[in-house]
């Protein structure tokens, strides 16, 4: 490129040389700034010197072509805009013809955006062609590529050319290459919509019947996909005629991954039907997965589980799915039961009182004590759910037990689950029932193994204390927590502080300061420094919530003397809560 | 806020300090580590953690169990780089909380904070690969040289990465070692990072140890044998019961506590308790399936192991497991 001694375009000329460097990072960074060096070029030699020199540059690395085919879709612009955008097809043609399925996908995206872009004329005149070339290529990679760009075409074609349309894709569907098929399965959706109804069903639906018996099960797998698209397509009758047998056949199909891809679409399929029609045709073929040889094709339905029966009445429910759902609870695969704990709960409210009594409990009991923690804590984290059906009492009763025992759970991640249910569980007790079910275990986490536990037990508190009140807290919750202060282990009596200080902002004024705050003072002589930093913390915590003569006569004198401690951490957070003292205090 | 803390909070979320912040990092980690001692002294209440190896992930796990550094003093082995994906991040925040918080952790050096090792195993790699230039592996190797090479609790309790070595009698005669230089090939540094405890009995006579004291800390590692035998892996003794009983006698001390070996448990007693192996990178490599563990001393010297499991899927960053493609399926 010539110098035109501008200093400001200088960088753009590096760009523009490192596009042709032998680096193949330089070449991809220069690609990837496609737009800055269009921008200083300007349109007109953008598109009579920048366009021609990428049009022989499709023999590069796959990663630049890739960078090429994404940054020549934002491109419309940059040439002059819309009347002038028919300059970018032909490096993307070139570019959806390539060896490389990424470089090919990108292109066609990109193929796409600017085709939607083009005026009427330039579609018939330049986009159609060339979706026509690509469909009749000789090499299979610009047949596959075509696929993808029906759906852009279509709605701007005029009527001979759209059947012409129409005929090329069927010609593509039976395509020799099982490639081709795979595309045109994939793609049957998406140019369904673009397409008249009459057309549909007329033309559309027998090619789709011939994908659905290809004898390639990745061509049937991806045909399966288009039922959900096609049946929202088609009149009622139009899909339970050609549709239904089509998805009722595929859940019997013998490949497994047909089978997996039905049980992902089976709920789109039901919502596309309706419930009556879902009810008669599609709980056998559900059922059928449900109770599939394969665990994967379990999981797959087993977390459709819920979904799929809110479209039942509840009858159909606990006489078709109920049974394959106790089933599953036992299954032999940790993934299916994980999957379906994630999800069964939500069968409460449509199960209703009575059923869920009779046969979900059984179910989430016997989740809840599964060897599989992801399946108890999948469990335990939709327990609300079930509250609302239920009831309190009968919970109590009934997933009381298996929760107290979860409680001691060995996984510290199940009972960190257990302990952040807490606070939803006391406020459906009420404080009475709470205490004598679950206050001492409760306390029992300021003295867990584990960190977080202790952690989580602390803000636990400070919870149950807003839920019961100032009163209840005196008495059911600062005794106890104040009796563990002198626990042997430092780390005990860390915890032990941390919870005052949590519940310092709950309770009233005469406990904080009759009863709380000297036993944090009396820390401040503990033995190990880590206790005495921490005392330091926590008292900087309660000075906004006592009244300053306090302050002055307690929490100050007992900082300042913790600011002379030997050991520097101690020294630090004392003086760093003084500065929160207020004014009058001078601190060295 | 200061630098340190922001820098410790930035570590924490495992993203890399600037190659700049980096330097004054380790200079001002250099003051502190120069004055500490060969054995450095430490105050029981104290939790102690083996390898970590860049597991940084894991390395949040362990603190999610045994409580955050300040609130729970630390003391770690060494082996805190190379084979793991988070080198870097993994001994930069355990550095910025060494230099916040000098009384509250002390590291030591383990057989894989060395110049040789780490080209091998991995941190030199991921230095170059994050930063594009060796000078951040050059400023942490530089500080490998300064970590003292063991610690003692209440003087009760001895703290090394490997073992023993058969040049060292006294934890004195460690204390006269100049530890400030790459870790050498033999002699009683190196034995200390590098030698192993051995069960099978071996004869007395067949090795004869050679060399300072220098080497054997950082390598050995204590087996059940009686007396001392050659180590597989090049470096450093195995050393047996006797051994381990006699150091223990002689320096009045109740418990040798080391790393340095995989223990599928996570720890592992041996010598009737006399010796304990402690190593806190659980999954190692992502793919041992062993679990870790630490150990956590309150302040009357009771013992108590925590035992933890990896990190989530979930609980870690990049590089998360691709999704498969849909042709596994």
């Amino acid at each position: 490129m010539e110098d035109n001694g501008d200093d400001s375009l200088y960088p753009i000329a590096i760009l523009i040389d490192e596009l042709k460097n032998e680096d193949v990072a330089l070449r991809l960074n220069s690609v990837k700034r496609l737009a800055t060096i269009a921008l200083a070029l300007g349109e007109e030699r953008t598109r009579k010197e920048l366009l021609p020199f990428l049009n022989e540059s499709n023999d590069d690395e796959d990663e630049v072509l890739l960078a090429m085919a994404e940054e020549l879709g934002k491109f419309v612009p940059y040439v002059g805009g819309p009347q002038h955008a028919a300059a970018l097809l032909v490096p993307l043609e070139s570019l959806s013809v390539v060896e490389e399925t990424v470089v090919r996908d990108k292109a066609v995206e990109s193929l796409s955006k600017v085709g939607a872009e083009l005026p009427e004329q330039t579609v018939a005149e330049a986009f159609i062609p060339l979706v026509k070339r690509l469909a009749t290529g000789e090499w299979f990679t610009a047949r596959v590529s075509s696929c993808g760009l029906f759906a852009t075409a279509y709605p701007r074609a005029t009527a001979p050319l759209r059947a012409e349309l129409r005929s090329l894709f069927g010609q593509l569907c039976h395509d020799e290459t099982p490639m081709v098929r795979r595309a045109a399965a994939q793609n049957l959706g998406k140019f369904a919509e673009t397409v008249e109804p009459e057309h549909i069903s007329r033309e559309l639906i027998p090619l789709f019947q011939d994908l659905t018996t290809d004898e390639q099960d990745s061509v049937r797998l991806l045909a399966v996909e288009a039922c959900g698209p096609l049946a929202r397509l088609l009149t009622k009758e139009d899909s339970v005629a050609s549709v239904l047998p089509v998805v009722q056949k595929f859940a019997q199909d013998k490949s497994w991954r047909v089978r997996y891809n039905v049980a992902q679409q089976l709920y789109q399929l039901c919502e596309a039907l309706g419930p009556e029609l879902s009810r008669t045709e599609l709980v056998p073929a559900f059922v059928k997965l449900l109770r599939d040889t394969e665990a994967e094709v379990r999981v797959a339905a087993a977390a459709k589980v819920s979904a799929f029966c809110k479209l039942l009445n509840n009858e159909a429910v606990i006489s078709a799915v109920l049974p394959c759902v106790k089933d599953l609870a036992a299954d032999s695969s940790q993934y299916v039961r994980s999957a379906l704990a994630s999800v069964v709960m939500e069968l409460a409210p449509v199960l209703g009182k009575a059923a869920t009594i009779d046969h979900l409990l059984p179910v989430f009991l016997s989740l809840l004590k599964d060897e599989f923690p992801d399946v108890r804590l999948n469990i335990i984290s939709k327990l609300d759910q079930v509250n609302q059906v239920i009831g309190i009492d009968l919970l109590a009763q009934s997933l009381l037990p298996a929760i107290e025992e979860l409680a001691d759970d060995k996984h510290w991640r199940v009972r960190l689950a257990i302990i952040e249910y807490i606070p939803l569980l006391a406020n459906q007790l009420g404080a009475e029932f709470f205490e004598e079910k679950l206050g001492p275990q409760c306390m029992k986490w300021l003295e867990d193994q584990v960190y977080s536990i202790r952690e989580a037990a602390t803000h636990n508190l400070q919870k149950l204390a807003k839920e019961f009140g100032q009163d209840w807290a005196k008495d059911h919750l600062v005794p106890q927590v104040l009796g563990m202060i002198h626990n042997p282990h430092y780390l005990y009596r860390m915890t032990i502080l941390v919870a005052i200080a949590a519940l310092a902002p709950v309770v009233s004024q005469d406990v904080l300061c009759n009863l709380m705050l000297p036993e944090v003072v009396k820390c401040a002589r503990d033995k190990v420094p880590n206790i005495k930093f921490n005392v330091a913390k926590m008292l900087e915590r309660l000075i906004p919530l006592v009244d300053s003569s306090v302050v002055e006569q307690t929490i100050q004198p007992c900082l300042l003397e913790l600011n002379e401690d030997p050991d520097m951490d101690v020294k630090f957070f004392a003086k760093q809560a003084l500065a929160r003292c207020g004014e009058g205090v001078t601190v060295q | 806020m200061s630098d340190l803390d922001r820098w410790i909070e930035q570590l924490k979320n495992c993203e890399p300090l600037k190659e700049s912040e980096v330097k004054v990092l380790c200079e001002k980690a250099m003051e502190i580590l120069v004055e500490e001692s060969n054995v450095q002294r430490v105050d029981a209440p104290v939790t102690i953690c083996g390898d970590i190896h860049g597991q940084f992930y894991d390395l949040k796990e362990l603190f999610k169990v045994g409580g955050d550094c300040p609130q729970t003093n630390y003391l770690f082995m060494g082996d805190f780089v190379d084979r793991g994906f988070y080198s870097v991040e993994t001994f930069l925040l355990l550095l910025a909380l060494k230099v916040r918080y000098p009384d509250r952790i002390t590291l030591i050096r383990g057989n894989h904070e060395s110049r040789q090792i780490t080209q091998v195993y991995g941190f030199y790699d991921e230095c170059l690969r994050k930063y594009g230039s060796v000078n951040v592996w050059r400023y942490c190797t530089d500080i490998f040289d300064y970590l003292s090479l063991s610690a003692l609790i209440d003087n009760r309790i001895f703290c090394v990465h490997g073992g023993l070595s058969p040049t060292i009698t006294t934890v004195d005669q460690i204390r006269t070692i100049d530890r400030k230089q790459e870790v050498p090939h033999d002699g009683a540094m190196c034995d200390l990072l590098w030698s192993d405890p051995e069960i099978r009995t071996i004869d007395r006579k067949q090795e004869v140890p050679h060399d300072g004291a220098m080497c054997d800390l950082l390598w050995s590692d204590p087996e059940d044998i009686e007396g001392w035998g050659l180590s597989p892996r090049g470096a450093g003794y195995l050393f047996g019961g006797d051994i381990c009983a006699n150091f223990n006698s002689t320096n009045k001390l109740e418990l040798i506590c080391r790393a340095h070996q995989l223990v599928m448990e996570g720890f592992k007693w041996m010598f009737s308790e006399q010796l304990v192996t402690v190593w806190s990178a659980p999954n190692y490599c992502y793919r041992c399936g062993n679990v870790a563990a630490i150990l956590e001393l309150d302040e009357n010297l009771s013992k108590n192991f925590k035992v933890f499991e990896a990190a989530p899927q979930e609980t870690r960053g990049v590089p998360a497991k691709k999704a498969a493609p849909d042709y596994f399926l």
